[in-house]
């Protein structure tokens, strides 16, 4: 009976090894897979075991940090929002239930330490590392000015510093407490005004005479035109038919180019349009960035695509057969982001050298490493530094002579350009001012929209640029870090 | 060396390993350095120094191996169960005790186990009185009928008593018949086989394993009952052909019932496709291989994994029980995972060598059924959480809390000591020339 005992036990041991290779089979092969599918509960509940990282702006303001709780025995985290609703839609958020938005999103690798080569080290000997902390571009000082004076509206402020692209304020309204987003955030998402909605980067808007910079950059880059050109305005320009007149049906006579821009005069800019031609004109709105994701850290689908939409689909800028001379005043429905204004605002400042714009400098551990660092970079050069000064020039006449006087920018010698995109109702025009300051060295460059105002441009958005403006140039760039 | 001095030897890191998992457990529970239920774990400790020294008394000369296989495993289930929740390791602990006690009581009052023999057919009768009582009187838990409720509300499970009845009576019978079983006297389609009115036991068999699995609503227990006639039914006669016919019998029964009956189709579809209804029939199953996969090559440790939710409740149902070897599998990860189910394979190793040393064929019988029942569970249970069978509800020895199956288990191995100890007692008295008695 012996051997079939000894028979018996090796086919139950091979028996048992097949269970090992079917186990290992879980375990090793295939663990990757199950780990990252959408219904595994582990995925979910390890988010709250991370001791994420801060966020903290570059006047080293705490916008985000985890906070260590204990519960039934285990030491889990939860996000903490010190500054509330600043910044809410640039922050983000993370939570297990509503996932994670804004730089949360964006710089999730960082934040909760699966950054680097060692990740897969770390998974292997079941280590967690602690979050690195991110150190953003962003001026809460700034930020708190911009949405001071947002305070009340739908709108928003873009300020980037045109030298490096520095995103210093990125502030839209309405907007939310972060803290309360894991409590109860149906009642933020079904509040009016869509509050989540990054109106920076992610609200679509006609831009309006603020166009005129690029179209002007366009005239000054085709050698065609120049400041002094001289225009004859009989109060309409017509095209296919069609007549454009200018605001408040306005008629100007012998002017130049520096006076269109300063009075925003339609129908030169019309005129200027058609005779580039579609091809002309979109060669620049190309090199300006149009019809083309903006590059900023944050997550894509926050970022809107600035050009001509079509049915909700974007169209290329160089075409042919298209109305150049409506899309040179802002219309043939253009839709623009503040953050895209203020880049071309940003360019003109800067000699003509367009910077990527971006809101983290650094991310670093707990341990002072510094694991990822942001250089300034060029997208393009929207066109020479000969022509940018002369645009720049042009738009300081706005803020000291022209429409937008109201920015108080002229003491600064700033420079801008209003707009104001009509809707029909006389109460609901969208205000423009995009610009920068000083003119000689510029520190800060700014857009701001205002929703559905019955003012104008030069009434409703140009007061607020200017005060952000302001509000950069009185920081000490020695309080905090020195920028770039 | 001596026997009993192995066993200690063995017995003192098998038992600390066990203390520590629990300490583990505790330290990761309080995220700070803690003993852990040291109480809990004392009078585990306690427990096993006193079957230690039973056997010393009354068996000295038993297998030294057996008894620290068996603490390591308890030891380790009762820091899973301690990680899951503190109160399940205290109730554990009681069934510990009172495994020991039943240790012991076999150890003292059974010293030849060949006594059990004579009384193979009313064991039998037992066996099977306790299995009709269940599917009459039984409570239904999670679907299955195996459970008996006596007072206090505890619940029994007879049939892990049975099952070991039933290995005692197939021993005394199978020895009996074994003769008429091996020698073919017909050939039928090919085969030779013996008489019919010889085979017609290993039919009954296959009927009330099959009528088992529709009554008790249990594949595992029919699985186990049956695996472990087959694996008797071929020590004794060693011929495969019948493991080969009761097998193909089984299938073909399964196959059918699987057919006709949608409750179990609907259990087997759930095993081969469990990730087509994660939310419902597959939860268990698909919450488990995460477990599996979050577990990977190591593991966190002991209390480290997410096997339980804020709230204290385990993420997978029947965690304590039927998948607890998915808890150690996600705390200790593959390479723990693989250490018990090496321990299983030693334990094997022991009892089969205990049947291989015995010196009469009902004991060899009996050693072998008893440790091919105890394999075959481990294998059963391992192989449901591993997705190899279809999942079942039967425990995993030593490990998965409950009182029945902690008491047959431990009594289960003092019957085993009883019979090493006899065999090498019958060779030491044959070495110095003395009489057996």
């Amino acid at each position: 009976m012996n051997r079939s005992i000894r028979t018996l036990y090796l086919a139950l041991a091979a028996g048992f090894a097949v269970l090992v290779l079917m186990l290992g089979y879980w375990q090793v092969i295939a663990a990757g897979d199950l780990d990252e599918r959408a219904d595994n509960p582990y995925h979910l509940a390890k988010q709250r075991l991370v001791d994420r990282g801060r966020i903290i702006s570059a006047d080293k303001v705490i916008l985000a940090e985890s906070i260590a709780y204990r519960e039934k025995g285990t030491k889990y985290y939860r996000r903490y929002y010190p500054q509330g609703s600043l910044a809410a839609q640039v922050v983000g958020y993370a939570t297990p239930a509503q996932g994670a938005t804004g730089l949360e999103q964006h710089y999730n690798r960082y934040l909760a330490g699966s950054y680097g080569t060692g990740a897969i080290l770390d998974r292997l000997r079941q280590e967690t590392k602690d979050g690195a902390d991110i150190r953003l571009t962003l001026d809460t000082r700034v930020q708190k000015t911009a949405e001071a004076l947002l305070a009340g509206r739908r709108g928003a402020v873009v300020a980037i510093q045109p030298a490096t692209g520095e995103v210093l304020a990125l502030a839209s309204s309405p907007g939310f407490d972060l803290n309360q987003v894991a409590s109860d955030f149906a009642s933020i998402r079904t509040q009016e005004g869509a509050p989540l909605l990054n109106r920076g980067t992610g609200g679509l808007y006609p831009p309006g005479s603020t166009f005129k910079v690029v179209t002007a950059t366009a005239a000054l880059d085709s050698g065609t035109w120049s400041p002094g050109s001289t225009f004859d305005d009989k109060g309409v320009y017509v095209v296919d038919g069609k007549s454009i007149y200018n605001s408040g049906k306005t008629k100007y006579g012998l002017h130049n180019l520096t006076d269109a821009l300063t009075f925003s005069i339609n129908t030169t800019f019309a005129q200027i349009g058609d005779q580039l031609g579609g091809v002309k004109l979109g060669r620049v709105m190309n090199r300006f960035g149009f019809a083309r994701p903006t590059e900023i850290d944050l997550p894509r689908g926050e970022v809107a695509v600035s050009g001509r939409y079509r049915a909700g689909k974007i169209l290329p800028n160089d075409q042919r057969d298209e109305d150049s001379a409506r899309i040179a005043i802002g219309q043939e429905n253009l839709q623009v982001t503040p953050l895209q204004m203020a880049m071309v605002a940003g360019a003109v400042a800067n000699g003509g050298r367009m910077m990527r714009p971006y809101l983290v400098r650094r991310a670093i551990t707990r341990d002072g490493v510094v694991v990822k660092q942001q250089h300034p970079e060029e997208i393009d050069s929207v066109a020479s530094a000969y022509v940018a000064s002369e645009v720049g020039r042009m738009m300081q006449n706005v803020v000291s002579e022209g429409t937008g006087t109201r920015s108080g920018l002229a003491g600064l010698s700033g420079a801008g350009k209003t707009g104001t995109a009509e809707t029909g109702d006389p109460n609901r025009n969208q205000a423009w001012f995009i610009g920068y300051a000083p003119a000689g060295n510029p520190e800060v460059a700014v857009a701001v929209v205002i929703e559905d105002t019955s003012g104008t441009g030069g009434t409703e958005a140009a007061p607020i640029a200017g005060e952000v403006m302001r509000t950069v140039l009185s920081i000490d760039p020695v309080q905090g870090e020195p920028r770039g | 060396m001596s026997l009993r001095a192995r066993e200690l030897g063995f017995l003192v890191p098998a038992l600390l390993l066990g203390m520590l998992g629990l300490a583990a457990g505790a330290s990761a529970r309080a995220d700070a350095l803690q003993a852990g239920p040291w109480q809990t774990a004392l009078g585990v400790v306690m427990v096993f120094v006193v079957m230690h020294a039973v056997l010393r008394l009354r068996a000295p000369l038993s297998d030294p191996y057996l008894v620290p296989i068996m603490a390591a495993l308890t030891g380790i289930g009762l820091a899973m169960l301690y990680r899951i929740d503190p109160g399940l390791a205290g109730d554990q602990a009681i069934w510990v005790t009172l495994g020991g006690i039943v240790f012991c009581a076999v150890i003292v009052f059974l010293p030849d186990h060949r006594v059990l023999e004579r009384y193979r057919y009313v064991i039998g009768l037992t066996a099977v009185l306790l299995l009709v009582a269940t599917m009459v009187f039984g409570t239904e838990v999670n679907g299955a009928r195996l459970w008996i409720t006596i007072g206090g509300g505890q619940r029994v499970q007879l049939g892990e008593l049975a099952k070991v009845l039933m290995v005692i009576f197939l021993a005394g019978y199978l020895r009996e018949k074994r003769e008429v079983l091996a020698i073919p006297t017909q050939r039928r389609l090919g085969l030779n086989l013996p008489a019919p009115r010889h085979l017609a036991p290993i039919i009954v068999f296959w009927g009330a394993a099959l009528a088992a699995v529709v009554v008790l609503n249990d594949f595992g227990t029919a699985l186990l009952f049956f695996g472990v006639f087959l694996a008797m039914l071929y020590l004794a006669t060693g011929r495969a052909l019948y493991v080969g016919l009761g097998v193909g019998l089984f299938g073909a029964g399964s196959l059918f019932i699987w057919a006709a009956v949608p409750r179990i189709g609907a259990r087997v579809t759930s095993w081969l496709h469990p990730f087509d209804d994660v939310q419902g029939s597959g939860y268990q199953m698909v919450q488990s291989l995460y477990a599996l996969a979050d577990g990977g090559v190591v593991g966190p440790g002991f209390g480290r994994a997410l096997l339980v939710t804020e709230d204290g409740t385990p993420r997978i149902p029947a965690l304590e029980t039927d998948f607890i070897f998915s808890a150690v599998s996600n705390d200790l990860g593959y390479m723990g995972a693989i250490g018990i189910m090496l321990l299983y394979v030693l334990l094997m190793a022991r009892g089969f060598a205990i049947a291989t040393a015995a010196r009469d064929g009902f004991s060899k019988l009996l050693a072998g059924g008893l440790t091919a029942v105890v394999g075959l569970q481990a294998f059963i249970i391992i192989g449901g959480v591993v997705r190899l069978v279809p999942l079942t509800g039967v425990t995993l020895p030593f490990m998965s809390y409950g009182g029945s199956s902690v008491v047959v288990n431990f009594g289960i191995a003092a019957i085993l000591l009883v019979m090493s100890n006899r065999s090498r007692q019958g060779l030491v008295e044959a070495v110095h020339g003395v009489r057996a008695t």
